[in-house]
């Protein structure tokens, strides 16, 4: 608005000060011809006089109003009303270019504001940069690899808040994943962290509303609460009177204290928590004595800090080390733990890193995406590439019908300068419209993007918007391409001698050069080749992980989790209710069978591991121990999930707490640990194999085959993973209509506040499981039919360009009797040779591009010949098409007619 | 017909500001007395080109050297009538002392003894 008014005043400014220049001459010949008249002259010959002595008006206006500083602006201007007219007379080629464009720059940008999210974007708190986490190196004896892991035991924060001297400030949180939040009678689930008291002053975050936590308020018997902005709206409405409200988190009181401001949300990239409390909060949500003594066999705590000012990463990490070390050297010789070998190892061997938080601490979904998006992202720019390679191409074609016009420019005194500037100004406006149209492209895309990685129930709490840094991502692209994809054809066409073209006609000369064209074409069609490529790999990826046997069948499966705790149960309460809700589904109509199980298949939130180390009572060396991934499972899990049981039997209800322990091992666990034996009737520890199942992927498709160990859930779970994790049950259905509404009312009518959560069919989970794949496949395969479409474009323009040029050429041909096939041979050769040089550079091309893919392929080589031989094809075809149209036109063309075209 | 004066000079690049700017020195007038006042005073020796007149005018102004008003002139026609502002003031001082060592070194040069060069 204020541009717009700004302008209206300059052209109006600009208007009364030529008047008045116009006047101010005009008082100056009065003068003038007064004064000849004064000393003699006739009245016609004095204003002649005058008129004379004033010299070139038009020159003097010209020079005059260049000094009002205004030149500038005024060429721009024009250049720009010329540059709209341009794009009118010709609405295919503008709309073909600012769509493309639009494209090309939106997907840079929908790209880049999600990398910006997930990757670059520092954290909303004061001084960034001097934020770090402690991690530390695990050796692990079984890989010999060192693997850096983020947690430490609780006395260790301790040791570190009164001995480091580089930092300002330490604070350790934990996640309390889903918590149900009582409110006035009503309950919902919501994320929690707990954390120490230090957390919001060390990070230097003020409360929007009331307070944060105060120090030394951390201790036994904490019941204060801090929500998060979004909470505070969703939940709470936004109203401030909640502060000081009481609420309750899994049953147990806590007092609202305040609101986190609406920029902060959290430390980790796409974990935002609703509710923060302090850690000894613990003790009234999950008591375990241990956690605040044991260093080793309780690693809980993540730790970050701020750095002093004036100390570096380097120096911070020594000291802390040195602190690390000492700490669990003194530990090591009290703990009940301090004859394990890798204890001690760890010990010896590790060592204390510190990570720069600035952008936040470790996370899960940068680990997954950063890479994924920075490939996508790469693939994005190649897109733009073709994108401006093929405007530019059209550029160059229209250019060469413009020589004569430009040459008559020329011959009329414009400077090449102004001529390039002009029809750069062409280019960017092109270029700045398509910038214009990709923002709310990027937006939408950006959105459809978040949605497409987001797994469970809410899209990922992840701040992708169109801030600033966006905008000047898209506007510095928009201009770059503009001038990548103007200046050369600008400087061409304006390279003209004007003499010979004005002489000769509208077309320029037959044998004028046009490699700089073919190069263009040969490189878009490299860089298609180099992305459709890319968009097989993906595919295939996609499609080979999906058909991978994980050793269950995934159709007509709903699977749902419940947790008693946060309905209040203490863990030796919750396997009742487990098996009630069993119970009642079991007999649910539509319900084949159903089951229950700590981990469910494709879990996103279980990975669980233990060691087989004593079989038939015999103790295991060292290295011969079984590295298992374990699961507890319900009677009835197997037929649920459909993976046979080879041999014996599953588990059956009066496998309980009373009874003798059992387990069911997977096949190759079998074969590892009794080879060439009847695995049945053999112990592993205490409990006796009943069962043998076949192999299983325990993750998903892209997990490594392991061996698998089975423990009945009502015998095993009772004090184990009911303490602290929760129980998913999965129904084989014949019909899924209104199953689910049925469950929820059978599970409310157990206890009316079990929430159920993680709903969804094990189709879903694991297309969930296979979200990176997915992304990859989807974005990289929309960019591939982008670059099959500008390809053509770009070949088709090129030829059309080329046929037209050579109607006359044609018609002659045709006339003396030449065949029509031979003439479409002809102009198709051409556009073959240039698609088999673009495919030639293009092949070794994708095979390096694919080596930096490598480690998100799964079950086939970089070099895949299929993805090659149909990348090969899908260009050949898209070239002989782009060539066939206008040759076909040229040929329906009479001869006369086309004789006559000159 | 004109009488043409016995000879003119060229001006130099960059005079005419500083002619310009010293005719302003004694009070306001308009773009054609200035150009007379500099012919005349000149003994007909400098004569300033309407073309380069106006624009110098212009720039000057931009400059905020100078600042321009319509008033009545003494035949009560409409005309900008130029004036010296206070910037203007201390540029017509710089530039004059520049000027007149310039022509000082000048005219030391020019009326050498002639030796030869050491």
């Amino acid at each position: 608005m204020n541009q717009i008014l700004r302008k209206l005043g300059w052209t109006t400014q600009r208007r009364s000060k030529e008047a008045e220049l116009r006047d101010e001459l005009q008082f100056h010949l009065q003068q003038e011809a007064e004064q000849a008249e004064a000393s003699g002259l006739m009245p016609e010959q004095a204003k002649y006089a005058a008129r004379r002595e004033l010299g070139n008006v038009a020159l003097l206006m010209e020079d005059t109003r260049a000094t009002w500083g205004w030149t500038w602006w005024e060429r721009l201007w024009q250049d720009l009303r010329y540059a709209a007219r341009m794009l009118r007379r010709n609405p295919g080629f503008a709309a073909a270019a600012i769509l493309s464009l639009a494209l090309g720059i939106g997907a840079n940008t929908a790209i880049f504001s999600l990398l910006n999210a997930v990757v670059l974007r520092p954290l909303p708190v004061a001084d960034p940069q001097q934020l770090v986490q402690l991690t530390n190196t695990l050796p692990l004896w079984e890989t010999g690899s060192d693997s850096s892991r983020e947690l430490y035991g609780y006395p260790q924060i301790e040791r570190f808040q009164s001995q480091s001297k580089t930092l300002s400030g330490i604070f350790g949180w934990t996640g309390l994943g889903r918590l149900n939040i009582g409110f006035h009678g009503t309950s919902g689930i919501a994320q929690g962290n707990a954390s120490s008291d230090n957390f919001f002053s060390v990070l230097e975050v003020r409360p929007q509303h009331g307070r944060f936590f105060s120090a030394g308020e951390d201790r036994a018997g904490a019941s204060v609460a801090v929500i998060s902005d979004r909470y505070w709206r969703n939940r709470f409405g936004a109203d401030p009177s909640v502060i000081g409200g009481a609420i309750t988190v899994n049953q147990v009181p806590f007092t609202v204290v305040g609101i986190t401001p609406p920029e902060f949300s959290g430390i980790a990239v796409g974990s935002s928590p609703d509710i923060w409390v302090p850690l000894h909060a613990l003790d009234r949500l999950k008591p375990n004595s241990k956690r605040w003594t044991d260093p080793f066999s309780s690693s809980w705590l993540l730790i970050a800090g701020r750095r002093r000012p004036a100390i570096s990463r380097e120096q911070a990490q020594a000291e802390l080390d040195v602190i690390h070390h000492q700490f669990l050297a003194e530990q090591l010789p009290i703990s009940e733990l301090s004859g394990m070998e890798n204890v001690q190892r760890f010990v010896r061997e590790g060592h204390l890193v510190l990570r720069s938080a600035a952008r936040g601490v470790a996370s899960g979904l940068r680990d997954s995406y950063a890479f994924p998006l920075k490939l996508l992202m790469s693939v994005a720019v190649i897109v733009l590439l073709v994108a401006c390679a093929n405007i530019a191409n059209l550029l160059l074609a229209r250019a060469s019908n413009r020589r004569r016009e430009m040459a008559v420019r020329l011959a009329l005194g414009a400077s090449r300068g102004r001529l390039v500037r002009q029809l750069l100004t062409e280019s960017m406006v092109l270029a700045l419209a398509g910038g214009f149209l990709a923002v709310p492209m990027a937006w939408w895309g950006s959105l459809a993007l978040v949605r497409m990685i987001s797994s469970g129930d809410s899209p990922l709490p992840l701040a992708v918007y169109p801030d600033w840094q966006i905008f000047a991502f898209a506007a510095a692209v928009s201009l770059l391409t503009g001038i990548l994809f103007g200046l050369a054809p600008a400087v061409r066409s304006t390279r003209a001698d004007p003499g010979p073209l004005m002489k000769e006609g509208t077309r320029p000369a037959g044998g004028s050069s046009h490699t700089l064209d073919r190069t263009l074409v040969v490189a878009q069609v490299a860089l298609s080749v180099v992305l459709v490529t890319g968009a097989g790999l993906f595919v295939r990826t996609l499609q080979k992980v999906w058909n991978v046997d994980v050793g269950y069948d995934r159709e007509n499966v709903l699977m749902f989790s419940v947790d008693a705790k946060l309905a209040g149960y203490p863990s030796d309460g919750a396997g009742a209710v487990y098996r009630e809700i069993l119970r009642r589904l079991q007999v649910l109509p539509g319900v084949k069978s159903a089951s229950a199980s700590v981990v469910r298949p494709v879990d996103d939130q279980f990975y669980l591991l233990d060691k087989v180390n004593e079989i038939d009572g015999r103790n295991l060396r060292e290295s011969d121990v079984i590295r298992v991934a374990w699961n507890a499972t319900s009677p009835g899990y197997f037929s649920t999930v459909s993976t046979p049981v080879l041999s014996g039997r599953d588990f059956e209800p009066h496998d309980n707490e009373t009874a003798p322990k059992v387990v069911i091992v997977s096949e190759s666990l079998a074969k590892s640990a009794f080879p060439n034996q009847n695995p049945l009737g053999h112990r592993l520890g205490l409990a006796t194999i009943v069962g043998v199942v076949k192999d299983s992927l325990y993750s998903g498709a892209r997990d490594q085959p392991r061996p698998l160990l089975y423990h009945p859930l009502f015998q095993h779970g009772r004090d184990q993973e009911f303490g602290w994790g929760f129980v998913s049950f999965e129904l084989r259905y014949g019909s899924l209509s209104n199953l689910l509404d049925e469950v929820r009312r059978e599970i409310a009518s157990v206890d009316r506040n079990l929430p159920v959560f993680r709903a969804k069919t094990l189709v879903a989970q694991t297309e969930e499981s296979l979200m990176e794949e997915r992304l990859l496949a989807t974005v990289s395969g929309f960019f591939g039919v982008l670059a099959l479409l500008l390809a053509c474009i770009g070949l088709y323009g090129l030829m059309a360009y080329a046929v037209a040029r050579r109607t006359a050429e044609i018609g002659i041909r045709l006339a003396l009797g030449a065949r029509r096939d031979h003439i479409m041979w002809l102009v198709l050769r051409e556009t073959l040779w240039l698609t088999l040089a673009g495919i030639a550079a293009g092949v070794p091309l994708a095979l390096c591009a694919a080596l930096f893919a490598k480690s998100v392929l799964f079950g086939i080589s970089t070099a895949d010949p299929l993805t090659i031989a149909v990348t090969v094809a899908l260009l050949i075809g898209v070239a002989a098409l782009a060539g066939y149209v206008p040759v076909r036109r040229a040929l329906r063309v009479a001869p006369m007619v086309a004789l006559r075209y000159e | 017909m004109n009488i043409q004066p016995t000879s003119r000079l060229e001006l130099l690049q960059g005079t005419l500001d500083l002619l310009i700017l010293r005719t302003l020195l004694p009070g306001k007038t308009h773009g054609h007395a200035i150009s007379k006042h500099i012919q005349r005073t000149s003994e007909d020796l400098l004569q300033v080109e309407t073309g380069s007149l106006y624009p110098a005018l212009h720039r000057l102004e931009a400059r905020g050297w100078i600042a321009a008003e319509w008033e009545l002139s003494e035949k009560g026609k409409r005309a900008k009538y130029y004036r010296l502002t206070t910037k203007g003031r201390k540029q017509v001082q710089a530039e004059q002392t520049k000027w007149e060592a310039f022509s000082r070194a000048m005219g030391l040069v020019l009326n050498s003894l002639d030796r030869e060069p050491v």
